[in-house]
């Protein structure tokens, strides 16, 4: 008790508000904003830029939305990537192989075919995770960086080894534009807010898992089985299944995620996953997710995803090189997550050490 | 409650102040590009990745007819993770953004990256392509490249010449849906059909983006098939690079014939030893110069050819040592 | 005789919580000073103060008469005041020479001991009556008492004037209880300074000369254990007249309802049977691993068994926790810090773990509904708590286990399977728990109550039965037992192998 108070009597300051992700985000883009109109083209705080740093944060946000709920049962899913670019891949594929031109009569048949077969491999893939983990015991890094290669190596199969690319009149039009960040209005869901459908997308699931968490029953079991599994097990809470569902779900976001991947490069390539669920697991810990469990929020992790691409993309305006964008995003994360840690009084070793 | 109520009306009212002013700016990145003579002319230059040799001397050749023409600034921007499509999507859209004056750009994906292009082209930026193909749709500049399947059919008849027009071959690719290399490796197959006593073995492992995995799958391809096998051919540079380590581990360099597409400094000595066999030279310095002449050029009313071709050429070891092929296999490079 | 530790006038403040005000109490060489006082009123902050962990916010600290003011606990240790801590501070893989000489200039792990380090080592172990013990043996593979002892040893040889014990039995078996005494007797007679922290009031009356009594961060009597009772020191610690350690609540034994035949799992309970009538209180004694937690986590459902079955009012019930608890069962952990509460989550969420069908609707929980309801609860059991989103980490030990009991009133059970329900809280705490298990009964409820402190066990149950290893060996009215036979009882069955 007394060792809580401590940390909370010093660093107060930094204690006392909640919104660290938020804040950080409004500094970064203050920042580049800065830099940029001091050294660059001026354009990082523009509009279009707006578009297109929201655009590709919604393509980490959405997965990681699932990411979130997985960390917050205490989980994590290594194999977020490459089940994406499954779920992908096979989209691209149904898109190639079993769809007609989307103009003709009877296209939107197989058009939602097509979807359902992504998001039914997203969920697969969730499930099989969920399933491993819950019936085995075994721990979720391990399980799941088993699933991620398998889902890479399913993946290149079903691919050929090549990347999928169905021709372009197989695909609505609704479903080319969905991450359109250019300036013709027609192609954004609300004509007078130009903003990528993909974020609409992405806000829109946020605000869904944000409420499943905060104000149902399962949302609320998740973070008891993520804060104290022994609790929840003493509470009668059914952890297994509870597991399980919570990977399932995470499924459905991954496959959301592979519709928005495959809007954005409009064709399927398996090996294009590998590496990213660092990026999403990165985002859900920039927003203020723990790695122990319990503990993460969903719109900080949105805006953890936001926080990333706003880094590579004033790196990108200022022309800093890509190594150095490397750089700058991990020493962000680390710092970051130790501000977050001193909130919660984590680091006791770090005071230790100083005095 | 209560505590997501703060982040949530800072994100719209950000996201509101940023889309709500849209039309004020989003149209001046059109109107800079039309009077490309007083003012100073930016073009981005993004290839494929960054941390290759070819990249450095095609960025050699863009800085070079940059010097030449004068008043022209060069933005060279790579992906930030290379070989990702989508993370060479968002350079060009950044580039966009930025309101450049064209876009010279080595796609990563010939289909991938049409709606990007497209875009570009919407907002008034013209799109010189070089290196690889993109798929047909969007009203491109010019593609400037190598023929690669000539490329690729030159290396098939260094191939037939090296091991005497016998024997079996392997055909180690490179990635996926990458058209340069896909054109090269069609070529080749082309080429060797004239030869009746070559027997391709393999023609379906791909070697990856880095000499490791390229490393790898030439070791395990060697394991398969190194007793009878009389020829490599590895389509670009860091898999020949990996190819080239893998056959000198299996004691097999200079037994095995090896056709290199590309040079580096390991292939330019292995051929000086024996163990490489002849290799494709593209002229990327060429290509780098050609692209953004062309843009240049675009800009100020004159309009391209759809292709042009940079040349391609066949380094042996009996002609390494001309000045031509000198230049050729160690162009220069930015820095 | 001037005191050989002075404190006067001591504050500390944690934000808005005053953790100490003024505290002022002295400890004389060769005597041994009990620091008596409930959970939360400011025993561990002093302590820390004393150690250098903290800095007093204001007042004054001398030893022997020079002004002392530690900046650490190294700091601390070298003048002379060491501190042998409630939870083990030893590193488990390091030998038991190391732990000893752990911290100290120029030794350690990976440094070479010198041969009159070794010496002092081998002395100082000897004092702590460890004088078998291999100075290179494995720290980790000694029992709980021996590590108790060698940190005891730790604190002899950096020459302390002063050891401070902090709750040092909480952990121990009974016959090292005994040691730990003799141990300290012998350092109050080689002229040190004790200051032994406890709320054990039997154990300060056999080890302790003088007594200070803290409460809610202030000094609230101190002075000779001759001259004060048990019952004043209680009302000094709880602030009021505990008139009635055991209160009772007259209830009425109604039908059997709850029977458990030949009730078994691996290794333990073994053949348990047993049945259970409405209205009582049926207490379980025993030794620790005698079997009793396993027992209470059978009936739970929480582990598996492979033999017997338990019948409720008649009905055989499936083998899941949440069937038993939708039959009425309700269970209270023993180990309220990993098991029994989620701490880093609220009072609010860890009263409704479990519990929120009652406030929710197809799925969704009515929040409005769930906070009104732990504000009733944290009044109702008297939780001491900022507010009701607070987390529970950040309560002390008895409003955790308050929080702990609440949630099983929540969930309204029907047969309450209470594991230590008092281990590890204070005094008033206790009395207010006795008085809830009595109310439950007189409620028409069956409540089953493990305990290893025989006085509670026999003061509040109707029944009482013993088991030794894994067996319910003897259950008879609690007025049939008293103390020593329940040890004879308990222990007998380990004496017969």
């Amino acid at each position: 008790m007394t060792e809580n108070q401590t940390r909370r009597g010093k660093f107060h300051w930094l204690t006392s508000f909640r919104h660290g992700p938020t804040l950080a985000l409004l500094a970064i883009i203050a920042l580049f904003a800065i830099l940029d109109w001091q050294f660059g083209s001026g354009r990082f705080f523009s509009p279009r830029n707006a578009r297109v740093i929201v655009n590709s944060a919604a393509l980490i946000a959405v997965p990681a939305l699932g990411m979130t709920m997985i960390i917050i049962a205490g989980g994590i899913d290594l194999s977020a990537g490459t089940a994406l670019t499954l779920s992908g891949t096979a989209l691209a594929i149904a898109f190639r192989d079993y769809t007609i031109p989307a103009d003709q009569a009877g296209a939107a048949t197989w058009i939602a075919a097509a979807l359902a077969l992504g998001l039914a491999v997203g969920v697969l893939c969730g499930l099989l995770n969920g399933l491993i983990i819950s019936l085995t015991e075994m721990v979720p890094f391990i399980v799941t960086l088993g699933t991620m290669t398998i889902f890479l190596g399913l993946g290149q199969v079903i691919a050929d080894e090549s990347t999928v690319y169905p021709e372009s009149e197989h695909l609505p039009d609704w479903l080319r534009y969905l991450c359109y960040t250019g300036s013709n209005s027609d192609h954004y869901w609300i004509d007078f807010l130009h903003i990528p459908a993909s974020a609409l997308i992405a806000i829109v699931l946020g605000l869904l898992v944000a409420a499943l968490m905060h104000f149902t029953v399962f949302g609320r079991n998740v973070v008891a089985i993520g804060s104290n599994v022994s609790t929840a097990r003493l509470c009668g809470i059914r952890v297994g299944l509870t597991t399980a569902a919570v990977y399932a779900l995470a499924g459905v976001f991954v496959a959301v995620g592979a519709l928005l991947y495959f809007a954005n490069v409009k064709n399927g390539n398996p090996s294009d996953g590998t590496g990213k669920e660092l990026e999403i697991i990165a985002a859900v810990v920039l927003g203020g997710g723990s790695l122990s469990g319990g503990r993460g929020s969903v719109l900080g992790t949105i805006i953890g995803a936001l926080i990333i691409k706003t880094i590579s993309s004033g790196c990108t305006m200022l022309s800093i090189p890509n190594t150095y964008t490397h750089i700058i995003i991990g020493v962000i994360i680390i710092i970051a997550v130790l501000i977050d840690g001193l909130r919660n009084g984590a680091p006791k070793w770090l005071f230790d050490r100083l005095r | 409650m209560k505590r997501f109520i703060l982040p949530l009306v800072m994100l719209l009212a950000v996201t509101l102040i940023v889309a709500g002013c849209k039309s004020s700016s989003d149209n001046s990145s059109a109107s800079n590009a039309g009077d490309g003579d007083g003012k100073q002319l930016r073009i981005a230059v993004i290839p494929k990745g960054t941390s290759h040799e070819f990249w450095r001397s095609v960025h050699f050749g863009a800085e070079k007819a940059a010097q030449e023409i004068g008043n022209v600034e060069i933005l060279w921007r790579g992906p930030v993770v290379e070989s990702d499509t989508g993370s060479q999507i968002e350079v060009v859209k950044s580039m966009i953004t930025m309101g450049v004056d064209g876009i010279v750009l080595a796609p990563n994906q010939k289909g991938g990256l049409v709606d990007a292009v497209e875009e570009s082209i919407g907002e008034g930026i013209p799109v010189v392509i070089f290196d690889s193909g993109l798929d047909d749709g969007p009203e491109i500049v010019s593609y400037v490249a190598t023929d690669n399947f000539k490329g690729g059919q030159m290396a098939g008849d260094a191939m037939a010449k090296a091991i005497g027009e016998k024997g079996n071959v392997i055909l180690l690719r490179y990635l996926a849906g990458s058209e340069s290399t896909e054109q090269r490796e069609e070529g080749f197959l082309e080429a060797l059909k004239k030869y009746p006593d070559i027997t391709v073995v393999s023609s379906d492992q791909y070697a990856g983006d880095n000499a490791t995995s390229a490393k790898e799958k030439a070791d395990q391809l060697l394991q398969l098939h190194g007793e009878s096998l009389a020829g490599i051919f590895a389509v670009c540079e860091p898999n020949a690079n990996g190819t080239l380590e893998a056959i000198k581990n299996a004691g097999m360099a200079g037994k095995i014939k090896f056709i290199a597409f590309d040079p580096s400094d390991a292939l330019i000595q292995g051929m000086r030893d024996g163990h490489c066999h002849g290799i494709v030279l593209q002229d990327p310095v060429q290509m780098g110069y050609q692209s953004v002449i062309t843009m240049v050029d675009f800009i100020n009313g004159k309009s391209a050819e759809d292709f042009q071709s940079t040349g391609e050429y066949l380094a042996t070891p009996e002609n390494m040592d001309q000045p031509q092929y000198q230049t050729l296999l160690k162009p220069e490079t930015v820095q | 005789m001037k005191p050989l530790l002075e404190v006067s006038g001591i504050s500390k403040r944690f934000g808005p919580t005053i953790a100490l005000d003024k505290v002022s109490l002295s400890a004389q060489a060769g005597r041994v000073l009990a620091l008596i006082g409930e959970n939360g009123a400011g025993k561990s902050t002093l302590l820390k103060t004393l150690s250098g962990a903290h800095r007093a916010d204001a007042g004054t600290m001398s030893l022997g008469g020079q002004p002392f003011r530690p900046s650490s606990p190294i700091d601390a240790r070298d003048r002379g005041v060491a501190i042998v801590y409630q939870e083990l501070t030893l590193a488990p893989d390091l030998s038991v020479e190391d732990n000893v000489m752990l911290g100290r200039a120029g030794t350690g792990a990976g440094t070479l001991m010198r041969s009159n380090q070794r010496a002092a080592v081998s002395e100082a172990l000897h004092r702590v009556g460890l004088m078998h013990l291999s100075p290179k043996a494995r720290t980790g593979d000694q029992s709980v008492a021996t590590q108790q002892l060698i940190e005891v040893a730790r604190a002899l040889i950096s020459d302390a004037k002063i050891i401070l014990f902090d709750e040092p039995t909480s952990s121990l078996p009974a016959a090292d209880v005994d040691r730990l005494f003799e141990i300290i007797d012998n350092l109050r007679s080689r002229g040190l300074a004790i200051i032994y922290i406890s709320h054990f009031l039997e154990e300060v009356r056999r080890v302790a000369d003088d007594y200070a009594v803290l409460r809610d961060g202030n000094s609230v009597g101190s002075g000779q254990l001759a001259s004060i009772t048990d019952d004043q020191i209680i009302s000094l610690m709880v602030g009021r007249d505990v008139d009635d350690l055991f209160p009772h609540v007259p209830h009425e034994i109604g039908d059997v309802r709850l029977e458990v035949e030949d009730l078994g799992a691996a290794p333990m309970p073994k053949d348990v049977s047993l049945s259970l009538r409405r209205g009582e209180i049926f207490g379980v004694a025993g030794l620790v691993g005698a079997g009793r937690t396993e027992l209470l986590r059978c009936l739970y459902a929480l582990e598996p068994t492979y033999a017997g079955h338990v019948r409720l009012d008649g009905r055989r019930l499936p083998h899941n926790v949440r069937g038993r608890r939708k039959a009425g069962f309700g269970l209270l952990s023993e180990d309220r810090k990993s098991e029994g509460l989620a701490q880093n989550l609220s009072i609010v969420e860890n009263l409704a773990m479990g519990n929120h069908d009652r406030y929710s609707r197809a799925g969704w929980i009515n929040l409005n509904a769930r906070l009104r309801d732990a504000r009733e609860w944290i009044k109702k059991v008297e939780i001491k708590a900022q507010d009701p989103v607070q987390p529970v980490a950040e309560l002390s030990g008895g409003n955790q286990q308050k929080v702990a009991i609440a949630r099983l009133l929540a969930q309204d059970a029907e047969i309450y399977l209470l594991d230590e329900p008092t281990k590890g809280i204070d005094v008033g705490t206790k009395a207010e728990i006795y008085r809830m298990m009595g109310e439950l009964a007189a409620a028409g409820k069956t409540v089953v109550f493990v305990s290893s402190y025989l006085p509670e066990l026999l003061a509040v149950c109707d029944r009482v039965g013993v088991m030794t290893r894994g067996r319910l060996a003897e259950s008879r009215d609690a007025s049939e037992w008293d103390e020593e036979e329940l040890m004879v009882a308990a222990l007998a069955a380990v004496e017969e192998r």
